[in-house]
């Protein structure tokens, strides 16, 4: 069993379909790829992970416990954390907030021993700034920590939105385009950043990407949604030589 | 040895406690204590009506912290800050004048009363935002002055109560030197904690809700927790402040907690900025002050023409929407932001890039 179970996933918005019984399984320690024409559902199936889509039927299972029902902050102090298409970052706050704001599940501070802020609190907020630190070593921001991310150019938000998530320390990492919208050298930085994740971490990856270059030369499995239906799960190789793909892709390129 | 006439051109922090300080750079720890020690010593020189009018610009300051915390910090408007003080100060007089408990307890008692009747009206924040939310503590106002004002037995109805000064063992709290430092004291306090909240855990949480929710709850955030801990911390210093203004002015009656209180307090906050304990004390100060500068400049001038402070009298209202209009405009941030321009103007000077 995966460490995360999707079974008969179906989303609706009024008449149009997010998701149709869709059904797949993560392993622990891979990198799965969700890959699929614009509009096929891809973010639709993150939200549903991450919880802030409940799906009309169907349940998701993560680590053998049945999240379906589970507030976004619940699954997020499960492990399962985030990053965006469209970028949400607190856009006024500093990267280093940002990224502290990554470690709340992990901190334990609360409302009367923060506004004391003795001993304890401190060495707590001392202790989650050194990971903090880490994670910016990491993703190579040190310049940045306390820059408003709002004044950031686009690659750097996406990096830090990386960032953010990776600060919760996940077992999980929910991955929305990370890499739309950059130049070829971001990107290059990017897929070199996903790997260390996965190699340094051992982090559970689940990336979106369009660029099948990246998809294939990162993913371990590859799940592939058409008009919100999964039309094709497998290795690389495999997905490459599905009939049912290259149709609804060439399709796509044909209406294009 | 430091140079004395020399600028830092920086300061750089070798360990996390450092960079993590409330005030990291020596030269504002210094200008800080000495505003402390300026603001501790000053009632020694000044006259009983000016100390008098420090205390209510304190008070204020404390209400508007608390205001602050639940409005600039977390993004959640509220009309009913009014209402909320009358809590306060209605437990104080109840606990002191019906029950004969001592001002120690009751104070503090009266800040938890205003937490829990906060949270409770901060409930539909689980399902409202914006306008529709403070449309719903509006109706808290509304509520909670129908209650004061009804309910006799309890409060004395539209009579109100008579509270008397705080006594510490044999010593009453009487001149006005002695409860401006009780306030002051108060104060102080309630601007350390929400300082420390804002750099710690819960008050990150407080400004991730109000820039991003969503973000917020994929991080981990009970949005609908922190949602109503931002109107309990809140309203538990808006029942602090409500008590000490009581016990200040010995009265406390439904008039005095109506829905024009809520809006000076909204006032404040906008003028001294969104966001910013300093800010909330700058702009308790200049609401505060305002209506007293204007009559003394109207006395003035009817000296020379005699009609004209019967048309200047019913400008107080016109300015004070004037000032709040103008703020809107030209400086949303308010002025802790103006304050913190001409910090930087001189930190440049004389280089204007
Ligand atoms: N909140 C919503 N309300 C209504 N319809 C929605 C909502 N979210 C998604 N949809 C619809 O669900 C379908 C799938 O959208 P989704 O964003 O999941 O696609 P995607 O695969 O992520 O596309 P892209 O590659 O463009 O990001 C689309 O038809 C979209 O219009
Ligand atoms: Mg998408």
């Amino acid at each position: 069993m995966g460490i995360l179970e999707i079974k008969d996933a179906t989303l609706k918005f009024g008449g149009v379909t997010a998701l149709d019984h869709v059904s797949y399984g993560v392993q622990e320690g891979e990198i799965f790829s969700l890959i699929g024409p614009n509009g096929a559902g891809k973010t639709s199936m993150l939200n549903c992970i991450s919880g802030l889509y409940k799906p009309s039927s169907g349940s998701i299972y993560f680590k053998g416990e049945d999240i379906t029902r589970y507030k976004p902050h619940k699954r997020a102090s499960r492990g399962i954390a985030r990053a965006f298409q469209n970028i949400e970052l607190f856009p006024q706050l500093s990267v280093l907030d940002n990224l502290m704001l990554g470690r709340h599940v992990r901190m334990k501070t609360g409302l009367l021993a923060g506004g004391i802020y003795w001993g304890k609190t401190q060495r707590e907020e001392i202790e989650h700034r050194k990971k903090v630190e880490q994670v910016i070593d990491f993703l190579e921001i040190e310049d940045i920590r306390n820059t408003p991310v709002g004044t950031l150019s686009y690659g750097l938000q996406k990096r830090v939105e990386t960032g953010r998530a990776l600060a919760l320390e996940p077992e999980i990492l929910l991955l929305d385009e990370p890499m739309a919208g950059m130049n070829s050298e971001e990107k290059e930085d990017m897929a070199r950043y996903i790997i260390d994740i996965h190699e340094e971490m051992n982090t559970t990856i689940i990336l979106i990407e369009h660029d099948m270059g990246v998809v294939m030369d990162l993913s371990d499995h590859i799940a592939v949604l058409d008009f919100g239906k999964l039309i094709g799960y497998g290795t690389p190789e495999e997905i490459q030589n599905n009939s049912k793909v290259i149709e609804a892709y060439l399709g796509e390129e044909n209406a294009v | 040895m430091r140079n004395p006439f020399v600028m830092d051109c920086g300061e750089f922090h070798v360990n996390y406690k450092q960079d993590l300080a409330i005030w990291k750079i020596t030269r504002v720890r210094m200008r800080v204590f000495i505003l402390l020690a300026v603001f501790a010593v000053f009632p020694m020189f000044a006259s009983d009506y000016i100390i008098g009018l420090a205390t209510l610009c304190g008070i204020a300051a404390i209400g508007a912290i608390g205001l602050n915390i639940l409005t600039g910090f977390t993004g959640q408007i509220s009309i009913g800050v009014g209402a909320f003080l009358g809590v306060g100060g209605y437990t104080s007089a109840i606990l002191t004048a019906k029950l004969g408990l001592s001002f120690w307890i009751a104070m503090p008692t009266a800040g938890i009363v205003t937490a829990i009747v906060g949270g409770l009206f901060g409930l539909p924040s689980l399902r409202l935002k914006g306008l529709y939310l403070a449309i719903a503590t509006l109706a808290a106002q509304v509520i909670i002055l129908f209650v004061i004002s009804r309910w006799d037995a309890l409060t004395g109805g539209t009579a109100g109560m008579v509270l008397s000064r705080p006594e510490l063992g044999s010593f009453v709290f009487y001149s006005e030197r002695s409860y401006y430092y009780l306030m002051f004291v108060v104060l102080v306090i309630t601007a350390i904690f929400t300082l420390n909240l804002f750099r710690s855990r819960v008050g990150r949480a407080f400004i991730a809700v109000r820039d991003r929710d969503v973000a917020a709850e994929v991080m981990g955030i009970d949005l609908f927790k922190y949602k109503v801990l931002a109107f309990i911390v809140s309203s538990f210093f808006v029942g602090i402040a409500g008590a000490l203004l009581g016990h200040y002015t010995m009265v406390v009656s439904p008039e005095l907690y109506s829905i024009t209180v809520s809006i000076e307090y909204l006032a404040i906050i906008l003028v001294g900025g969104l966001g910013s304990v300093f800010g909330s004390i700058y702009g308790a100060v200049f609401i505060t002050l305002l209506p007293v500068v204007l009559r003394s400049g109207v006395e003035l001038m009817s000296g020379v023409f005699p009609d004209l402070s019967a048309v200047l009298i019913g400008m107080k209202e016109v300015v004070f929407g004037l000032v709040i209009i103008l703020f809107l405009i030209y400086e949303p941030q308010g002025l802790a932001k103006i304050w913190k321009n001409i910090k930087d103007y001189f930190k440049l000077w004389p280089f204007s890039y």
